[in-house]
């Protein structure tokens, strides 16, 4: 599966007075498209942190030691905050655990839900028309020199820019129909609500909503939506409806207002039953053919266009496009293979004793370009290793020659404290103080890191040259006709106010906030905090993220209200194929939401795998002693509660952190840290409990018990 | 109704802010009983008017109507619906349904009610603080942070009229160690213990007025999951050391379940089922009970994936045109909030 993000080896530490904290201790992870993560441990474990550092809003005091954060191509420790502004809350986007410190409390709820959207869609239109236009140039290009003949390539520049302008054209279409089709359903919905409460004699705001619907049926005339002959009825319909409205607002006769708006709702329904015409093939047909449509039903016409389509251009354009795809894809294996050659050469340039900068930053430079002459603009799915290479080179060097004046200053104050500490002891007095030890940078690691990401490009490039036979270039090009449709929907998207408050109102009530018409005009501190937390999440998810990382969004809330809201962002998941992480300690939303998990304690991730992995088949003590200290329908022995408190993280233990805590620990595990032990191939566990000479350790009764409970239920239900 | 005897009785409670029609009725018209010894459990989404019953209970609001007894006697007693009612019978005067000498009758009968409540609340006053105790959400809202442990824990008894230091320093070591804390901490701030432990200072000043009834908002919602679970076993095991009556307000249903004997399911001020946490669970009637349960996550993911909410919507769940529901007693010891149609309907589901 393709991966969305991948964190490697992170570290962060906080400096404080009394010496560094280290909160995140070496972490790696991967995160799927479409895939919800859930990290889950206690207050302190450094699940926040993680999170942070990945949107790049960390505490002053905060220190990233280590590691990378891949996101499409870029590593996100490493790009200015400039190119920041275009990932976060658009691209990645956070839901934070306190409502009332993510809203501004003098700006009402409606302008801060529909700021973002209004500037992100300026943004987005320009860089959708941008990347149409690369795509499209560099697709151009390389087919150009896979065709060679002069004559091909004129024909497929022409083609190229057909596409452009009938694509565009299919669009505006495709958005116009859109519209009214939405217009059709929201009215046929908006319909079946007032009718039911009006019968129940509950109706609230009758006129207003009649309006509403009126509106509705207007917006949604449309020759493939309510045609002409239904047209005027419903017209006629709407007049009649608005005529009676006030009078039933006031609590008249409802019946006959019940029957016509009942009407309009058939004829709605009609509408978004009838098939949708194919509006990409019929835009080349506008534009390219000079006939008018022909005039048969939408199936039959949908095959008509489809031929005319694939005879005159579809099935010519791909088969060049695949030409132009494959060719770049060869550019790109040959530039690789002596890019690996270049990399082997300059790989000696760090093995010595201490660096030149003036020949290590030229052999940084001739090393990157040697890899970005690799990189393959066709390709879809970007080749993270090679973008971020020159950057995670270029700050290892300017840290390891950064370090050599930095570390000379730190010993120097370190041994002017312990001289005062020193002089303090002579005379006999106690410092209530201590001495910082030294933060020196270490040289060798430095180097040791920079040989890493060497050896690892290389690795890599040989892989993707082993692999190069399987690739199926068919599909790719299909994925890249849909890139460029996708883009050229994203400029003829425009969002204008109106658009952005109607589509603020509809997130409102997605998330379930009664009367959000009322409810726009309001300032955050009208709202409780379960409201609050639900306005957080709609803008949230306004910006339509690629990434969402939901800190804690529901433990503030009521059961009712985090069922809706975990189906809310369940549903746009998958309607997106968004990537969520999710951060929680609640083990049973984690069980909902969570398709991996991944067990945080002191810094470090001690168990991950799949959700039924870790609930039908956890193995690390500190899993064991979370599963069993939360209650849940059926326990009804005493709760196992974990003793102590977390470790403090400026002077971590030196064993498995857990220890201390831990009824099972034994000798090994207050002496060194347990590597990850591999249980299945998704399954892995950081505790000795699993090193083959470990005594065999049952878990506790509490959760067999719970499991074995789980799957009687599970056969009763089946 | 049972073999114990009742310690709390609450009587068709309200509590209305504002007045009028426009009156917001956050606790409306609540009938419960706890009998000595019980964990009483109230559940409900927020704003369901469970804190504010909790807190009409122990006085933090005057009540609008209805009553409160505790151990026998009237502590809450509000005449909001005493005066609605004299009003009613001055219209109907009016309106000349009734005649004259009944509605005095009636009126002045009403009179001494309001008179009698009103003097029932005044002489409550003194001992309810001290046989009633409350355990906030918040354990850092909720204590002084100016204010040593030892202080915060011996308020109430210095409060009380204890002036002999060393009882008290007795007294406040007793229930440190009793809540699992040691005596060092006793001169300590609150904001050098973590939040299971401020927690636990939260009990121990509310145990140390050897209270027969403790109401507990909320007390783990805040905490963490391994902190939650020391809580809830320190509570029952003082609950079971000290035969301590619970009134436990919480919305994670789970823990409420996990630690009640009885549940009452509240939905917008007004009580809508109640019955024994098993039975509750077992068998939910109304309507609203089984959208809440099936809205409970549990850590099984292949039961989650599968899990469908079921949506209540209360104007196409019930019609109450007709007839207005009210609390009735379905199974023993299971009531539910219906009307006759309803009624027949749930007893037909059940075979009864």
């Amino acid at each position: 599966m393709e991966n969305k993000l991948s964190v490697r080896d992170l570290r962060v530490s906080f400096r404080t007075t009394n010496g560094k904290v280290q909160a995140v201790r070496g972490i790696s992870f991967d995160l799927a498209k479409g895939e919800t993560l859930a990290i889950v441990g206690e207050s302190g474990s450094g699940k926040s942190v993680t999170s942070k550092a990945i949107l790049g809003i960390q505490a002053a005091n905060a220190i990233t030691e280590s590691g990378e954060i891949i996101y499409d191509g870029k590593d996100l420790l490493k790009i200015s905050e400039e190119d920041f502004h275009k990932i976060r809350g658009d691209k990645i986007s956070m839901i934070f655990q306190d409502p009332m410190s993510s809203l501004n409390p003098i700006v009402k709820i409606g302008k801060q839900l529909t700021e973002a959207m209004i500037l992100k869609g300026k943004a987005r239109q320009k860089e959708s028309r941008a990347n149409f236009n690369t795509y499209l140039k560099n697709l151009d290009k390389r087919t150009g020199e896979a065709l060679g003949d002069e004559a091909k390539k004129a024909k497929f520049s022409k083609q190229c820019k057909d596409f452009d302008t009938f694509e565009f054209r299919h669009v505006k279409l495709e958005g116009e129909f859109n519209r009214a089709k939405e217009a059709a359903v929201e009215g046929s919905e908006d319909i079946e609500l007032l009718a039911f409460e009006l019968e129940k004699n509950a109706a609230k705001d009758v006129t207003f909503r009649v309006n509403t619907i009126c509106s509705r049926a207007k917006a949604s005339l449309h020759e493939y939506v309510v045609a002409h002959d239904k047209a005027e009825e419903l017209m006629s319909l709407a007049e009649s409806v608005k005529k009676a409205a006030p009078a039933a607002a006031k609590g008249g006769d409802t019946a006959a207002i019940t029957a016509d708006l009942n009407k309009m709702k058939a004829i709605f329904d009609d509408a978004i039953a009838k098939p949708a015409p194919d509006f990409f093939r019929m835009g080349y047909y506008i534009v390219f053919s000079g006939k008018s449509l022909p005039d048969m039903p939408v199936p039959q016409m949908n095959e008509e266009l489809l031929r005319y389509l694939d005879d005159n251009f579809m099935k010519e354009f791909i088969s060049s496009a695949e030409k132009g795809i494959r060719r770049s894809a060869d550019v790109s294996y040959e530039k690789m293979e002596r890019a690996i050659a270049v990399l082997k050469e300059k790989r000696s340039v760090f093995e010595r004793e201490s660096l030149d900068k003036k020949e290590a930053y030229a052999a940084h430079k001739a090393m990157t370009s040697a890899v970005e002459a690799t990189i393959d603009h066709l390709k879809l799915v970007k080749d993270s290793f090679s973008y971020t290479f020159g950057p995670s080179v270029k700050s290892e060097l300017e840290r390891y020659f950064g370090a050599i004046s930095k570390n000379a200053e730190a010993i120097r104050r370190h041994d002017k404290q312990q001289r005062k500490y020193d002089r303090l002891v002579e005379k006999g007095k106690t410092p209530d103080w201590k001495v910082a030890e030294a933060s020196i940078t270490d040289m060798e690691l430095v180097k040791a890191n920079i040989i890493h990401i060497i050896d690892r490009l290389a690795e890599h490039y040989a892989e993707l040259l082993a692999e190069r036979k399987n690739r199926d270039y068919a599909a790719e090009t299909i994925a890249a006709i849909d890139y460029l449709k996708e883009n050229a929907t994203g400029v003829a998207a425009k969002v204008t106010k109106r658009i952005a408050k109607d589509r603020a109102i509809k997130l409102m009530d997605e998330v379930g906030i009664a009367e959000p018409r009322k409810r726009y005009n309001q300032y955050p501190f009208e709202f409780s905090g379960g409201m609050r937390q639900r306005i957080v999440i709609a803008i949230a998810l306004a910006a339509n993220p690629d990434i969402l990382i939901c800190d804690e969004p529901t433990t503030a809330l009521d059961v009712t209200i985090q069922a809706q809201i975990l189906e809310l962002i369940n549903k746009l998941k998958k309607e997106r194929d968004l990537s969520i992480i999710f951060i929680t300690h609640d083990l049973g939303v984690v069980a909902n939401m969570a398709d991996r998990v991944a067990v945080m304690y002191a810094g470090k991730i001690v168990e991950y795998g799949t959700a039924e992995e870790i609930f039908y088949d956890p193995r690390h003590p500190y899993t064991w002693a979370l599963l069993s200290s939360m209650p849940d329908l059926d326990t009804k022995e005493k709760l196992e509660s974990i003793p102590g408190t977390p470790p403090n993280m400026i002077y971590p233990p030196k064993g498995d952190a857990f220890a201390a805590r831990n009824k099972y620990a034994m000798q090994i595990d207050f002496e060194a840290q347990p590597p990850l032990f591999r249980v299945t191939d998704t399954h892995y566990a950081a505790t000795w409990l699993l090193h083959p000479d470990a005594p065999k350790i049952e878990r506790p009764k509490i959760i067999s018990e719970r499991i074995e409970r789980m799957k009687e239920k599970r056969g009763e239900s089946k | 109704m049972s073999e114990k005897e009742v310690l709390l009785d609450v009587q068709h409670l309200g509590m209305y802010f504002g007045s009028g029609a426009g009156a917001l009725r956050a606790v409306d018209d609540v009938s419960f009983q706890i009998r000595r010894g019980e964990v009483f459990g109230l559940v409900g989404e927020s704003g369901c008017g469970k804190t504010t019953t909790g807190r009409t209970i122990i006085r933090l609001y005057n009540a609008s109507s209805g009553s409160v007894y505790f151990d026998g006697v009237r502590i809450v007693a509000g005449t909001a619906s005493y005066y609605e009612e004299i009003d009613s019978v001055r219209e109907k005067l009016k309106k000349g349904e009734i005649d004259k000498a009944s509605a005095d009758k009636r009126i002045a009968e009403l009179k001494e009610e309001i008179a009698s409540a009103k003097r029932d609340h005044k002489a409550a006053k003194k001992d309810l603080v001290t046989q009633i105790q409350m355990i906030f959400q918040d354990p850092i809202a909720s204590l002084n942070p100016r204010m040593t442990v030892r202080e915060i824990i011996a308020e109430g008894l210095i409060i009380r009229g204890e002036k002999d230091k060393k009882v008290i320093d007795e007294k406040v070591y007793e229930m440190l160690e009793l809540v699992g804390l040691v005596r060092e901490h006793a001169s300590r701030y609150p904001h050098e213990f973590s939040g299971g432990q401020r927690q636990r200072i939260g009990i121990a000043r509310a145990v140390i007025m050897n209270p027969e009834l403790l109401i507990a908002d909320e007390p783990v919602s805040a905490l963490d999951v391994s902190i939650q679970a020391q809580v809830i076993n320190l509570l029952n095991e003082l609950r079971e050391r000290l035969g301590l009556t619970i009134l436990f307000i919480a919305h994670d249903l789970s823990v409420v379940k996990y630690f009640s004997d009885r549940i009452g399911v509240m939905y917008f001020g007004k009580m809508v089922e109640m019955a024994s946490s098993d039975e509750l669970f077992a068998h939910p009637i109304h309507p609203y009970t089984r959208s809440l349960l099936s809205a409970i996550p549990l850590p099984d993911p292949i039961y989650e994936k599968s899990r469908k909410r079921i949506v209540y919507n209360p104007l196409a769940e019930h019609d109450y045109s007709a007839q207005k529901p009210t609390f009735r007693e379905i199974i023993p010891g299971h009531f539910v909030s219906c009307n006759d149609a309803e009624e027949a309907k749930y007893r037909k589901e059940f075979n009864l």
